[in-house]
């Protein structure tokens, strides 16, 4: 069963999209968790968290962005500029970081060169960089404004009943992950990091009912299995996005498994729940925006700190490698710090800056990984 | 970093240069040029503001006091605030916190040191950045992060929903160093009830931090008196945009950066007010003249920087633009945004208004000037969105008459990079040429000054912007 999730995390219009589209549905792209997905499905959207895998040149994302500008979202255009992205109704884009919120602009001028590489709903999404009652206040309006524009654009109405229920299934993958985490960190780990990554990215790429059930199944497997650790050293993975299983891997073939993450295609995108009970919008808005995970949100690092140190002493983990896509210099500086602070207190750390896509500097990266197990060995 | 380098402190150097320098034109013109023999390393920066006469020593003894006032708030009890150069400094003033500007620093060490700040830039890496991170801030924040300048007390930015790479260096300064930290964050849109409220609160909540890291409250009558002087400040800025619109501009280019730095750092004070007041003079001298601003008193051509300038030795870019007869209009960071500048007129949602009538409105008008300081109104949102940054480009080069926009920047700059060359076919449309250089205004390790200045003589030649400028209308 893991690998049809793997199928899924390895393919950007996966059979789940292609099954939903025959069917009549719409998907709506976004690139950054602090997209409420709840949103989309609750108007019987499929929301689809972008992604740059396959890419073979950034020819289109270097016409439009400039030279110093992170891969992920030149990856994303790219395979947009491709039509890779044709599947997509709807793409939300989010000022997740600077790089990312840039990528509106790309898109919408690439979409005027290369006709119907624009999706027909196209929405600006403006999340604040801290956690105020006016920030949340400015969040709420943010939901309520995407709302109105999916269901005047879908014709489609949202209700808080929908809403409510969208919740509660969102919810319910989480705990699942939640679930998966705590088999992980087992002294015997039944699942490499690579194959875990590969569950949470399908999460973001099929209908979640779907998910649910599977990953519960999956889960249920993975918890009679039998141990892999083998001596391996247990590590844990934090920084910038990754969603490249193959990168996990590497890590991995040097006689570790990645344990826990901090990672937003990973643990940050399901630590924290969603209220229940509360009113759907303020509770979505509260979730979304309260989670600091992210070096977005300036002046959190002691929350961010916080949060790698609960994980890393729960995984009991053996060294940390913070990586970071270059230019990202939120990861990539904040990695700096993380390590400081984690190397004073005994806790192996190693900073690696990478680049986005097809891994093309895997005998660079598996020489330094393979210099920290030595370190840590 | 060198050992050397730590040997010397950066905030102590930087005044006692400023100090020396502020003081050499007090003598005669004969002692003046003989002293410059004897500062082999200060000569030309020295003299690129100082040929400026009045403005230009008044311009040094202004930075030289702000410096004066940072490197000894500690002695004198006075709380210190490392600040963006985007945080209007009047509310910080009222509270009689030393606000040290970081990228001001930057700037300084920059400009007045042969070898820059490399040492610091790479010390920052040393400690955590990365290579990449915006050099506007590592520049000056190496010394501050190795203790070899003020201590600050707590931070205060506002570049949050502006630019990322500025607040993450606060950010990071904020836990490296574990002071408090408060950010202005700002939404993508500039206009309208919805973004007014926010930044109306965000900038009380400013207020309450301010309040408790001083352990003071607000002086209303101290408040009163800084606003006062914000009002004249902006009337005479005002008044130099609108010489700028002249042909030839009796503008100098070097008041280009001596207008913003001297706001940056100063902004509220009655220094400030004397300098612009005698910049004012000196330009409708030259008007009355109807002559160019430049040293030879003609205009070639008229150039305007969409973005920042370029800073390194010895203010060397402006010095060559002066040489070359090319007027600079302006820069995103002359453009305040005050409801009567011209280039406001008929956006006047976009500009904000002093208002001194009481508490709350003085508080409702600081924040509104904070939220249209240069780079946080016009790159916050998409930048062909209405109020943002392309019609803002658009809009200065008509009003001023642009000959082209030119595009300076940092390698940092992940903001305007992702939209910069969008930006420039859009100008190019419209009939403006636009070169778009790939440089580092604080580190010419990344492009040597030589490269720039060989490409913006060949952006000039080929596109014929002098053959075609306005040198028909020189005096």
């Amino acid at each position: 069963m893991i690998s049809a999730m793997k199928e899924i995390a390895g393919t950007l219009n996966n059979t789940h999209v292609q099954d939903w589209k025959k069917n009549g549905g719409h998907v709506i792209g976004y690139p950054c968790t602090y997209v409420p997905e709840e949103i989309m499905h609750a108007a019987k959207i499929l929301p689809f968290r972008l992604r740059g895998i396959g890419t073979k040149n950034l020819s289109i994302g270097d016409t439009y962005f400039g030279p110093v500008i992170c891969s992920f979202p030149k990856c994303v255009l790219q395979l947009a500029g491709e039509s890779g992205y044709s599947f997509l109704d709807g793409a939300i884009m989010v000022n997740g970081c600077d790089s990312m919120r840039r990528l509106d602009e790309c898109w919408r001028k690439a979409g005027e060169d290369y006709p119907g590489t624009l999706p027909g709903f196209f929405h600006y999404f403006g999340v604040p960089h801290k956690v105020t009652d006016y920030s949340l206040a400015w969040f709420i309006d943010e939901i309520k404004g995407l709302i109105i524009h999916i269901e005047d654009h879908f014709q489609i109405e949202i209700t808080k009943e929908s809403l409510h229920k969208s919740i509660r299934l969102f919810n319910e993958s989480r705990k699942l992950l939640q679930r998966l985490d705590e088999i992980r960190i087992r002294e015997t780990v039944p699942i490499t990091g690579e194959d875990a990554l590969c569950l949470v990215i399908a999460g973001f790429a099929m209908p979640r009912e779907a998910y649910n059930k599977a990953l519960k199944e999956i889960i249920d497997e993975i918890d009679k299995s039998q141990d892999i650790m083998d001596g391996k050293k247990r590590l844990m993975l934090a920084g910038s996005v990754n969603d490249d299983p193959d990168f996990v891997r590497l890590i991995e073939e040097s006689g570790a498994v990645v344990v826990t993450d901090a990672l937003c295609y990973g643990s940050k995108s399901y630590v924290d729940l969603t209220d229940e009970d509360e009113e759907p919008i303020a509770s979505l808005a509260r979730r979304y925006l309260s989670h600091s995970f992210c070096p977005r949100m300036f002046g959190c690092y002691k929350q961010r700190l916080g949060y790698i140190r609960q994980r890393i002493e729960k995984a009991r983990v053996d060294g940390v490698i913070l990586q970071n896509i270059r230019f990202c210099d939120l990861h990539g500086s904040e990695n700096g710090i993380f390590e400081r602070d984690l190397e004073a207190q005994g806790i192996p750390c190693m900073r690696m800056e990478r680049e986005y896509g097809p891994l093309v500097e895997t005998g660079r990266i598996r020489m330094r990984i393979d210099a920290f197990m030595e370190r840590i060995g | 970093m060198n050992r050397e380098t730590t040997e010397y402190n950066y905030a102590w150097m930087i005044w006692s240069i400023l100090d020396h320098a502020a003081k050499t034109y007090d003598g005669s013109p004969k002692e003046y040029r003989d002293l410059l023999d004897l500062v082999p390393h200060f000569d030309s920066v020295l003299d690129v503001f100082l040929k400026q006469g009045e403005p230009g020593r008044l311009f040094l003894k202004l930075i030289a006091e702000y410096t004066e006032n940072c490197l000894h708030a500690l002695q004198r009890g006075k709380k210190t605030c490392l600040t963006s150069f985007s945080v209007a400094t009047p509310i910080l003033y009222a509270f009689d916190i030393v606000p040290v500007c970081l990228e001001a620093y930057t700037v300084l060490g920059t400009i007045v040191f042969k070898r820059g700040t490399s040492q610091f830039l790479d010390h920052c890496c040393e400690l955590g950045f990365t290579e990449t991170s915006c050099s506007a801030q590592r520049g000056a924040l190496g010394a501050f992060l190795a203790n070899l300048a003020v201590r600050p007390d707590f931070i205060v930015c506002d570049s949050p929903g502006v630019c990322d790479s500025n607040a993450n260096s606060f950010a990071f300064a904020s836990a490296y160093l574990d002071i408090p930290f408060y950010q202005l964050n700002y939404p993508s849109t500039l206009t309208g009830k919805r973004a007014e409220t926010y930044h109306r609160q965000d900038f009380r909540n400013m207020i309450g931090f301010l309040e408790e890291q001083t352990g003071t409250t607000l002086d209303q009558d101290r408040l009163a008196e800084i606003v006062c002087e914000t009002k004249r400040q902006d009337e005479l800025i005002c008044e130099l945009t609108e010489y700028n619109r002249l042909i030839p501009t009796p503008v100098p280019a070097l008041y280009d950066l001596m207008v913003y730095g001297a706001k940056t750092m100063m902004n509220g004070t009655k220094q400030l007010t004397e300098l612009l007041e005698v910049m004012v003079k000196k330009v409708r001298d030259n008007a009355i003249s109807a002559i160019a601003g430049s040293t030879s008193t003609r205009e070639k051509a008229r150039a305007l920087l969409c973005y920042i300038g370029h800073y390194t030795t010895d203010a060397r870019f402006w010095n060559w633009m002066d040489k070359n007869d090319i007027s600079i209009l302006g820069s995103i960071l002359c453009t305040f945004w005050q409801d009567s500048a011209s280039y406001a007129e008929g956006r006047s949602d976009e500009g904000y208004h002093i208002k001194d009538t009481d508490l709350d409105a003085m508080i409702d008008s600081l924040a509104d000037q904070m939220s249209r300081m240069p780079m946080i109104k016009s790159i916050r949102g998409p930048y062909d969105a209405p109020n943002m940054w392309l019609e803002d480009s658009i809009g200065m080069a008509r009003l001023l008459h642009a000959d082209f926009i030119a595009y300076f920047s940092t390698v940092g700059c992940r903001n305007t990079w992702g939209s910069v060359k969008l930006l420039s076919r859009d100008l190019e449309a419209q009939g403006i040429p636009s070169l778009l250089l790939f440089v580092d205004a604080f580190d010419d390790r990344v492009a040597s000054w030589e490269s720039i200045t060989g490409r913006m003589e060949e952006f000039i030649h080929v596109r014929g912007i002098t053959k075609h400028s306005h040198t028909r209308y020189t005096a």
